[in-house]
């Protein structure tokens, strides 16, 4: 092979090869960590399996969504946002949801059945806060990346104008929601949680729960392009009409009856037990 | 038209003596004034014809007559240099050299023209690209050129030279169409010798009458033209080069096929943000879009000629925009992802143009749109230059009747993504001019089927591949996503690492 023929094949088109990970490219932004297509993929295999034995680990699943997310599907997201007047707003003036843009003091002032309210009572309800969500690190064009953060932040008000819990079967109805409504797969694969429902939870969630979230995710609006910050006057009513969400029954409710249920069945069974008791001595 | 229609057509397609006698109502011809090629409509094609017949020695003594309706005396020059046409052609190295052997080159205006050297076209779903690099030929191409010059008796640096005509590694040449038409124009008044009518609609086409007796003239099988001041032309053999809607076609019966892309032109002259010299390299840039592919094709200094293809009320609503706001649209055009440009075309009248491309266009990665680091920015639109005409294909189903022979517009209407139109009509009238020479030669009656068969066979073949080829293109661009844009970015940027074939396509686009 000639000299001129061995230079051309040495110099290949660069979208050929990867960066090496000893020199990663500069960060598109503050918290940005360029990986490679191998880089990515391990994560996303690995956080997948880390999350799921440890549904605590919030940073995995973090992980998991943005390892997933490119290439098509957040780009699918960004795009629906640009298509919208208020997504593209939101787009322009990046608002951030952290706990201190959104004071519970303020928002538990707001009208009986605003939004803002709403949301406060379900923070109350639930026992959780605002807190400020993890920074997106993986995902490599810096608008894709506001996009999973405002996703990330804007998901407890998924939760509160449903009304559905933090437990695990609240969340995965909260999921099965989103993914209908967002396609984001980590969604989808988080879903794979079902296996660590009770057999009566599992029941409910596939006959009440599921057919919900599909039904309700694939006919609303994107619910991304609502500006949250200004809605939280709305009736939650009215905001839920112009999305075109359902409520689903009430979870905590059905759950609490559920128990109720159990505790007076087991006090109607251990009162038969003692009573079967005595007789037997009784007689024995 | 339907098939029954053009079966009961055929069907009541009567001998030409008794059609005439039944349907003919134009008074009797007397005197007809006879002439061996009348040529109907003085556009770019029927004027490159005249002139080529009377250039040519065999053919320049002909008795040719040249019928226009619009006036022939040439465009007034324009009172401001700098002010360019919107109605521009991209002639290929096969055109300019066609219009040199004619002698009507060296009357182009030639500072009024640019040639450009360079080709990016891209897709803007995917953004995969194939680029004509004027260096392309001279550094000898990538790896997979070296293997190929290993093969013995290939012919790939020749298939690359074919392109390489005149100016180096010069794609094509962009003229407007009023400066070739003057050029034209001016060759022929200075040969001399053909009757022109300008100002002139021919009234009707018809056969001529039949002879008194046995002896008189017999002109009952020649078309005869009538023109509104009694005169009657009667041709030895009839030029159809008399656009779209051609009289003459219809007159011999042949029918045109296609469909109309539910799509107009939107042509206007721009200003670009830098100003380039002569000897400059220019580049021609093409982005397709799903609704249509934008073009910015290069003009002297800093003036560019746009070719948008885009539907009707998109182009109606893109007319009505200010010269500011088209301008900030055509950057849009050519920058934005299609999300974007959607967005922008859909609320065109709601939204600041400007502002939202600021915003946009620090947002837009340019590597994932494809686009090419070298395109200019527009910075104005020249007043008064923006227009549109609706696109469409129609392909004659033959060229070529008895004493007929159609050229140009008149025997196909094509889709402009290609900038083929022009060059396809100056290759008819070049392959016509040079059959009738043939035909004078070797003693042939020029008008009869002898002779213009060999223009059909030319001709006809070659018009309909390239345009299949463009109608095509602009079926498989216009889809805007799923597995046939990952096919075709796939095709596009193999061609583009294919030296040895993107050479030999460009010759093919460059010889017509």
């Amino acid at each position: 092979m000639s000299r001129p023929t061995l230079h051309r094949l040495l110099h290949l088109p660069s979208s050929l090869r990867t960066f090496s990970v000893l020199s990663r490219p500069t960060p598109n932004y503050p918290s940005h960590v360029p990986l490679t297509p191998l880089e990515r993929a391990s994560l996303a295999i690995t956080s997948a399996f880390g999350s799921l034995l440890n549904p605590h680990r919030h940073d995995l699943i973090a992980a998991l969504g943005e390892a997933t997310a490119s290439p098509y599907f957040i780009s699918r997201l960004h795009r629906a946002m640009l298509a919208n007047p208020t997504g593209r707003r939101i787009l322009r003036e990046r608002p951030r949801i952290t706990s201190k843009t959104m004071r519970l003091e303020e928002l538990r002032e707001y009208p009986e059945n605003s939004v803002g309210r709403a949301y406060a009572e379900w923070l109350d309800r639930e026992g959780v806060t605002p807190d400020t969500r993890d920074g997106v690190r993986y995902i490599d064009n810096e608008e894709e990346a506001y996009v999973m953060q405002r996703y990330r932040e804007t998901h407890d008000f998924t939760h509160a104008i449903t009304g559905l819990p933090v437990i695990i079967e609240g969340e995965l109805a909260v999921k099965a929601f989103e993914f209908a409504n967002t396609l984001l797969p980590m969604t989808a694969l988080s879903l794979v949680a079902f296996v660590r429902l009770k057999k009566a939870e599992r029941a409910r969630f596939w006959s009440v729960y599921l057919p919900w979230a599909v039904r309700n995710g694939l006919k609303a609006e994107e619910v991304v392009n609502v500006y949250w910050e200004e809605e939280l006057g709305t009736d939650v009513g009215v905001l839920r009409g112009r999305l075109g969400i359902e409520v689903p029954p009430d979870l905590r409710g059905i759950r609490k009856r559920e128990r109720e249920e159990r505790k007076r069945e087991r006090g109607v069974r251990e009162a038969e037990g003692r009573a079967a008791e005595r007789n037997g001595e009784a007689t024995g | 038209m339907s098939s029954t229609l053009l079966f009961r057509k055929q069907l009541f397609q009567l001998p030409p003596a008794l059609r005439k006698s039944l349907f003919s109502t134009a008074s009797t011809i007397t005197n007809p004034e006879i002439y061996d090629v009348v040529c109907i409509g003085g556009g770019p094609a029927g004027l490159s014809l005249a002139s080529a017949l009377r250039s040519n020695a065999s053919t320049k003594r002909l008795r040719i007559a040249l019928v226009d309706s619009q006036g022939l005396n040439g465009g007034k020059s324009r009172d401001d240099a700098a002010l360019y046409s919107n109605r521009c052609s991209s002639l290929t190295p096969a055109s300019v050299k066609f219009l040199k052997e004619c002698g009507v080159w060296e009357k182009v205006e030639k500072q009024r023209v640019q040639n450009y050297h360079g080709m990016e076209v891209w897709d803007g779903v995917s953004g995969s690209s194939i680029s004509f690099d004027p260096l392309d030929a001279t550094s000898g191409g990538g790896l997979l050129d070296a293997v190929g010059e290993l093969v013995p008796g290939n012919r790939f640096t020749a298939s690359r030279r074919k392109y390489e005509m005149g100016d180096a590694n010069m794609v094509a040449t962009m003229c407007e169409n009023q400066n070739l038409t003057n050029a034209l124009l001016e060759h022929l008044r200075t040969l001399g010798d053909v009757d022109t009518f300008d100002r002139t609609k021919v009234d009707s086409i018809q056969l001529g009458p039949e002879p008194v007796d046995e002896k008189s003239l017999n002109l009952s099988q020649w078309p005869i033209a009538s023109l509104p001041n009694s005169r009657h032309l009667a041709a030895r053999l009839l030029i159809g080069a008399d656009g779209a809607n051609s009289p003459v076609r219809n007159f011999a019966g042949i029918t045109s096929e296609g469909w109309d892309y539910n799509q107009h032109g939107v042509v206007a002259t721009l200003r670009l943000d830098r100003t380039f010299n002569p000897e400059d390299l220019r580049t021609a840039y093409q982005r397709f879009l799903p609704s249509g592919p934008i073009a910015l094709l290069p003009l002297p200094n800093n003036k560019a000629s746009l070719v948008w293809s885009i539907t009707a009320p998109l182009a109606a609503k893109l007319k009505a925009l200010s010269p500011q706001d088209l301008a900030s649209m055509v950057n849009a055009a050519f920058r934005l992802k299609i999300a974007d440009l959607d967005y922008f075309l859909k609320h065109l009248e709601t939204i600041d143009v400007a502002d939202e491309l600021s915003w946009r266009l620090p947002n837009t990665s340019p590597t994932a749109t494809g686009l090419p680091s070298s395109l200019p920015t527009v910075t104005a639109v020249q007043e008064g230059s923006t227009a549109s005409f609706p696109l469409r294909m129609r392909h004659a189903s033959t060229y070529t009747g008895h004493r007929v022979a159609l050229i140009g517009d008149a025997a196909h209407t094509i889709h402009p993504l290609a900038g083929q139109g022009l060059n396809l009509g100056l290759a008819d009238a070049n392959s016509l001019a040079q059959r009738v020479t043939y035909g004078m030669e070797h003693g042939m009656d020029i008008g009869s089927a002898w002779c213009l068969d060999g223009y059909n066979g030319d001709r006809w073949a070659k018009n309909n591949a390239v345009m299949g080829v463009c109608d095509k293109l602009q079926k498989v661009y216009s889809v805007g996503s799923g597995p046939v844009v990952w096919a075709r970015s796939l095709g596009l940027g193999l061609v583009n690492r294919l030296g040895p074939l993107k050479g030999t396509i460009m010759g093919a686009a460059g010889s017509a």
